[in-house]
């Protein structure tokens, strides 16, 4: 098997916004930086179509107080859950910085700006605070990825990182597959940044049998934190669910960046916040309680509609512009194509599968718990405000660490890189044996099952068993055809790894809060409040603790 | 199944092979129409279609993703 090797001070995994921008700040800081992307940096990630809606602070806006302002946006439910983990410091340094990365974004050609200022919308309740800068994304990865070439960053596509690599308790690199050609990449590297994004595919996605009805890109498998996981790296929170929402069956993110009011059959709005389209406010009842469009459905009173009837001329265009904006060209197209007018048509909205939060733990200098390693993006702290940010920031400290930190030697886990190598060719060479697909649909029926919607130590201890046979025998009998089956053969056995951490630390979450509901323990522990947990692996041994986030 | 190729649009420059996430044009050779070796992983992004220099391309939402709306034809109460 081919191998090929590839020496940079700094690496980043993933090439998405967070990844992007700290190649961008290291390269710019003197370093030699590689980003590893499993597709093509261009088009990858939740940005890769675009987005609207940046989180940030502006003191010229929101006051010079940005404490307030924190606390303020932290009250909306969607938030509270996608930061649950996060630390104050970290959140208040990613707010600190901010505008920096605004002004920033803007002056290099992603239109910051609405008609010349700064517009805030979406995100907010009505009469509340403005959270989230409305801009407009939909070249936002071309032109990231144009300045990552012109700072000198180099990109690698088609290539999957799979491991870190260690030496002591240092990461020295990583090593991955390509994943067009047969030939596996090792990285040797003084500072790794894993930006991985999201993680989808471990439940089965609303459309029964269809994994692509998704919202998020299907080979966002959450790479980054399982592998940092196996290296020995603290991820927190892993057993908190988080669900979004959206059109039905077509699932989309920009959720608020439709302008309507979310109403039942007889038109009668569902929540208290909008009666008629607002374009500054949506409709936040879904943001309170995403699964209050499935409580319709179930219970016989859906379904629910995003009803945009009664919108102005100009919102109508706003609206339109910002979906471009947001990555939904391809729901504009069908619905030319169908007929369908919101402004005339009510268009079903309902609740989407479970992606789980976990994430690796980050210090407010994105240095994660192992030496040598930094994390960005939604693999760190979701929303793009903070994966720009924290991209940033983590470009700044990785390049600085690789420059004044100790020499590394990849050659020194070259047996870890050899086992990998095995493995790979197992899965490769395998006449007989069991598809990625078959593998990734078994998890998710048990992960649906018994890490659900409603969990008990009795299913929690079942599913963990499952899970466990499942992964030994996808380990013994994955085959893949070619690089592409590989590719997603190794991102499933990655996804059954991530089921295990979510099937043991919600059996340590003995209460109920937010999705993450027990039958057992229907109570909400105030002494958890403010807590979160944190696992990671003591001598090959899983670990948890509760430990407050301030 | 998505995404679907004018072939008489098609000028083989390879753009949507290459920007792809999820590598739905997998085994397509260069100078070539592509082939969609994937269509059911097709997340309908759009990005190959605004890609294309030649709009050949447009994507075919499958029926299980159909986008379930309310005939409009009255106003709100």
């Amino acid at each position: 098997m081919k191998e090929e090797m590839i020496k940079t001070d700094v690496l980043c995994i993933g090439g998405g916004i967070a990844g992007l921008m700290a190649a961008i700040r290291a390269s710019e800081l003197g370093a030699n930086v590689v980003v590893a992307e499993k597709g093509n940096a261009r088009y990858s990630g939740r940005g890769r179509a675009g987005n609207d809606h940046f989180w940030c602070y502006i003191p010229e806006v929101h006051g010079p107080d940005m404490g307030s302002f924190m606390k303020e946006c932290l009250k909306g439910p969607k938030l509270r859950i996608m930061q649950a983990g996060t630390s104050m410091k970290v959140m208040r340094t990613f707010m600190e910085r901010s505008f920096e990365i605004v002004k920033l974004w803007d002056s290099w050609g992603i239109p910051m700006k609405h008609d010349g200022r700064w517009e805030f919308a979406g995100h907010s309740f009505p009469g509340d605070v403005l959270t989230h800068l409305k801009y407009q994304g939909r070249d936002q990865k071309r032109v990231l990825t144009e300045k990552a070439l012109e700072k000198g960053v180099k990109i690698i596509n088609r290539v999957m990182v799979s491991d870190l690599l260690r030496d002591g308790d240092r990461i020295i690199g990583a090593v991955g597959v390509h994943a067009r050609e047969d030939k596996v990449v090792v990285f040797q590297a003084g500072s790794t940044i894993v930006a991985t994004g999201i993680a989808d595919r471990l439940y089965p996605s609303p459309v029964p049998g269809w994994m692509a009805s998704t919202p998020n890109c299907l080979t966002l498998t959450g790479d980054g934190r399982t592998m940092a996981y196996r290296a020995g790296g603290m991820i927190v929170g892993p057993e908190s669910p988080k669900r979004h929402m959206g059109p039905r069956y077509f699932g989309r993110f920009g959720q608020a960046t439709w302008i309507g009011v979310l109403r039942d059959p007889h038109d009668k709005p569902v929540g208290p916040y909008v009666t008629k389209p607002n374009r500054t406010y949506g409709d936040m009842t879904m943001e309170v309680k995403s699964g209050i469009l499935e409580d319709y459905l179930k219970s016989g009173r859906g379904p629910v509609y995003m009803d945009c009837r009664g919108i102005t001329p100009e919102d109508y265009d706003y609206m339109m512009s910002a979906f471009v904006d947001e990555g939904l060209s391809s729901l504009i197209d069908y619905m030319k194509e169908e007929g369908i007018d919101l402004r005339k048509n009510p268009v079903e909205f309902g609740t989407y599968h479970i992606n789980p939060e976990g994430k690796v733990w980050i210090n407010e200098k994105a240095e994660t718990s192992l030496k040598g390693l930094y994390a960005a993006g939604d693999e760190s702290i979701v929303s793009i405000g903070p994966a720009a940010t924290y991209g940033w920031i983590a470009g700044e400290n990785a390049a600085a660490a690789a420059k004044n930190g100790p020499a590394v030697d990849v050659e020194k886990a070259r047996a870890e890189i050899e086992e990998k190598k095995n493995v790979v060719r197992e899965i490769a060479s395998r006449k007989e044996g069991a598809d990625w697909r078959e593998a990734n649909v078994a998890l998710q029926q048990i992960m649906q099952d018994y890490a659900g919607l409603v969990r008990s130590e009795t299913l929690l201890t079942a599913g963990l068993d499952y899970v466990r046979r499942l992964r030994d025998k996808a380990r013994r009998s994955l085959k893949a055809r070619n690089r592409w089956e590989l590719t997603r053969s190794l991102e499933t056995l990655n996804l059954l790894d991530l089921g295990e951490l979510v099937f043991m630390a919600a059996n340590e979450r003995k209460e109920t809060r937010a999705l993450h509901t027990r039958s057992d323990y229907p109570l909400t522990d105030p002494m958890l409040d403010g807590k979160a947990l944190y696992v990671w692996k003591e001598n090959g041994v899983p670990t948890f603790e509760w430990r407050k986030t301030e | 199944m998505p995404p679907i190729i004018d072939d008489t649009k098609c000028v083989q420059c390879g753009l949507c092979v290459d920007v792809c996430a999820e590598d739905v044009y997998y085994d397509s050779k260069p100078g070539e129409t592509p082939v969609v070796t994937y269509p059911d992983v097709c997340f309908h992004c759009n990005c190959c279609v605004k890609e294309c220099p030649s709009q050949a391309i447009r994507l075919r939402i499958p029926l299980p993703l159909t986008l379930l709306y309310k005939e409009g034809n009255r106003d709100i109460v």
